[in-house]
């Protein structure tokens, strides 16, 4: 890096101090991170402001991300279409006995719901607008309704198919079938926890219950459900056995849900489907186009080695294989705080890449606990995109609802604990149906 | 400014609104057509209907990057990109005024985008993409067309932030 004109330390403070800086002046995180690169891409000769230009195009010329607006489409056909009420109405033939069965039922949604689409903000979107004002009539705590249709909607990305998976799968270059394997049993980990926490708020609160459906009800909601049931089972049985690239398993999930919608359950109108276009358009818009600032912020870090500097004082202190695991896990909570999951995989993702296999810790294992991190950032404020969604559609302060939320993070993060501690919870399906996806 | 009342719309108020309507629409629009490449890609392998078509990869990634583009435009008018918020609730001027300020960031990146956006058009030019062989401008077209959007909307919401920071309206 002898031609370089900044240091790399200089270059790093120049950068996270900007970046910091105007995220505190409020600033959207996009613009933020594409203002912090501009000082240095003056500065140094070698560079200009067209960088910045060229950075962002290369990031959107990806067709692995064009998963995202594919996965957002889902969700948004599966709501309008109709999908969505039946895969209610199972849940509530399964959960809806159990104390605080309402707000059971908005977990066990997010989890069928996490089968489908691979969005967690697309989750949170649909379900504030079901649950909470429900909630509220049954009368739920706003606060802990708000929590929990957040802290359930970030099943989404942990349960395949996901987003965050197909991102770190195509940026770290680790096989996306072995993700989606390895993301279901820490996924209902997770959902079973948050069920057990709205049990205990529900003993504690007196919340309402609803009287137990029969089998036969049972049964004939499985029935209904079975063709949008089958969704898991096409997209990531097509990506297991090869059949399609990530992409366009995303691509059948929209066919199949617009299918579902317009054939099989029939509740689907124009303007239905013009709704649907368009949030899925503006959504996307506003999460890939922070990918692509995000993405010439993590250029200039590689640029300046700066990775490799900070790496080179955390090797020092010789961690072990569990070690490293709680210290990348900590690293992406606490940036999960500040950043988008899809910009911090891209940023610090690589810069812990080399950490990881330092320790030869998994590539799969060491994924998913960068991934299960960065879901329960969706819902850690200043920067919870899933919170955020949940609060404003309840028209309530995050800072109101934080005290639930973070109760109800804690068994969640003793799940993270077990991934990290335990690495066969997230590798014994991946090894067991394709171990050639592994190493 | 001060002569238009609020609640009658100018001109130009009309004109932004109006351009924000067929940005939707264009937006409405590329997110359905993007389904079209990839499953032709899906079906060309699966069965003999329809020949492999080797455009279908370039075609799909291309009409993306607009998707995105033009998201990010409308993004601005509609205050779409996420920020953080770590300031206490404050009055509506002390609000009005972090707004602006925050809006001179987003108008910084907007300019850049016009500057070298031009600059990444026009070295483009005159080459062609791959394998569908489109004019490559096309695409690079897009980042001055979405620096000159923002700066158009951001105009707007200056206006109107200064009314609230001045004291002309609520």
């Amino acid at each position: 890096m002898g031609s370089a004109v900044l240091s790399p330390g200089m270059a790093a403070l120049i950068l996270f101090g900007l970046f910091f800086l105007f995220l505190f002046l409020r600033v959207p995180v996009a613009f933020a991170l594409g203002l912090a690169c501009l000082p240095i891409l003056v500065i140094e000769p070698r560079l200009s402001a067209m960088t910045l230009v060229q950075e962002t195009f290369n990031a959107y010329n990806s067709f692995i991300l064009l998963a995202v607006p594919f996965f957002l489409l889902t969700a948004n056909l599966m709501n309008v279409g109709g999908i969505t009420d039946r895969l209610m109405r199972l849940s509530r033939t399964m959960v809806g006995h159990f104390p605080g069965g309402l707000a059971q039922i908005n977990v066990v949604l997010s989890i069928f719901f996490a089968g489908i689409s691979g969005s967690s903000t697309a989750d949170a979107a649909s379900q504030s607008k079901i649950f909470i004002e429900a909630q509220r009539k049954e009368g739920y705590d706003d606060s802990f309704s708000v929590a929990i249709t957040a802290v359930s909607a970030v099943l989404a990305v942990i349960i395949p198919p996901s987003i965050l998976m197909i991102v770190w799968g195509g940026v770290l270059t680790v096989s996306i079938g072995a993700l989606f394997l390895a993301g279901i049993i820490p996924g209902l980990l997770i959902g079973l926890a948050q069920m057990a926490t709205v049990h205990a708020y529900a003993k504690v609160r007196r919340y309402p219950t609803y009287p137990r459906s029969t089998w036969r009800e049972f049964l004939c909601a499985s029935w209904v459900s079975i063709p949008a049931l089958m969704t898991p089972a096409i997209i990531i049985g097509g990506k297991i056995f090869g059949w399609f690239t990530a992409t366009e398993s995303a691509c059948i999930a929209v066919l199949y849900a617009g299918a579902l919608s317009l054939v099989v359950y029939r509740e689907m109108d124009f303007k239905g489907l013009q709704y649907a276009l368009l949030d899925t358009g503006k959504l996307a818009g506003a999460a890939l186009f922070c990918v692509g600032t995000a993405s010439a912020f993590g250029w200039l870090l590689a640029y300046y080695q700066i990775p490799k500097a900070i790496l080179e004082g955390v090797s020092a202190w010789n961690m072990g294989l569990t070690a490293t695991g709680f210290f990348i896990a900590f690293v992406f909570l606490v940036v999960g705080c500040f950043l988008d999951a899809i910009p911090a995989i891209i940023i610090v993702g690589s810069i812990l890449q080399p950490l990881a296999k330092a320790v030869s810790m998994d590539p799969v294992h060491f994924a998913m606990i960068g991934i299960v991190s960065l879901a329960f950032g969706l819902v850690t404020p200043p920067y919870g995109l899933c919170l955020m969604i949940a609060c404003s559609v309840a028209g309530m302060r995050i800072g109101d609802a934080l005290k639930d939320t973070l109760i109800m993070l804690v068994p969640m993060l003793m799940v993270l604990a077990l991934v990290i501690v335990w690495p066969d919870v997230s590798l014994i399906l991946p090894s067991l149906i394709s171990p050639e996806f592994l190493r | 400014m001060s002569e238009t009342p609020p609640d009658v719309p100018g001109r130009w108020r009309r004109a932004t609104a109006w351009y924000h309507r067929i940005l939707s629409y264009l937006l409405m629009v590329s997110v359905a057509i993007l389904v079209i490449p990839v499953t032709l890609q899906i079906f060309s392998r699966f069965t003999d209907l329809i020949p492999h078509y080797i455009w279908t990869e370039e075609m799909a990634r291309f009409l993306f990057i607009w998707t995105v583009m033009i998201g990010a435009m409308i993004g601005v008018r509609e205050g779409l990109h996420f920020e953080v918020d770590v300031w206490p609730r404050v009055r509506p001027r002390v609000e009005a005024a972090v707004k602006l300020m925050a809006k001179l960031g987003v108008l910084a990146l907007a300019l850049v985008f016009v500057w070298s956006g031009i600059e990444f058009t026009q070295f483009a030019w005159n080459r062609i993409s791959e394998l569908a062989e489109l004019p490559l401008w096309l695409i690079h077209i897009a980042w001055p067309i979405t620096g000159l959007t923002w700066l158009l909307f951001l105009g707007e919401q200056f206006v109107d932030d200064l009314r609230v920071l001045l004291g002309r309206s609520s």
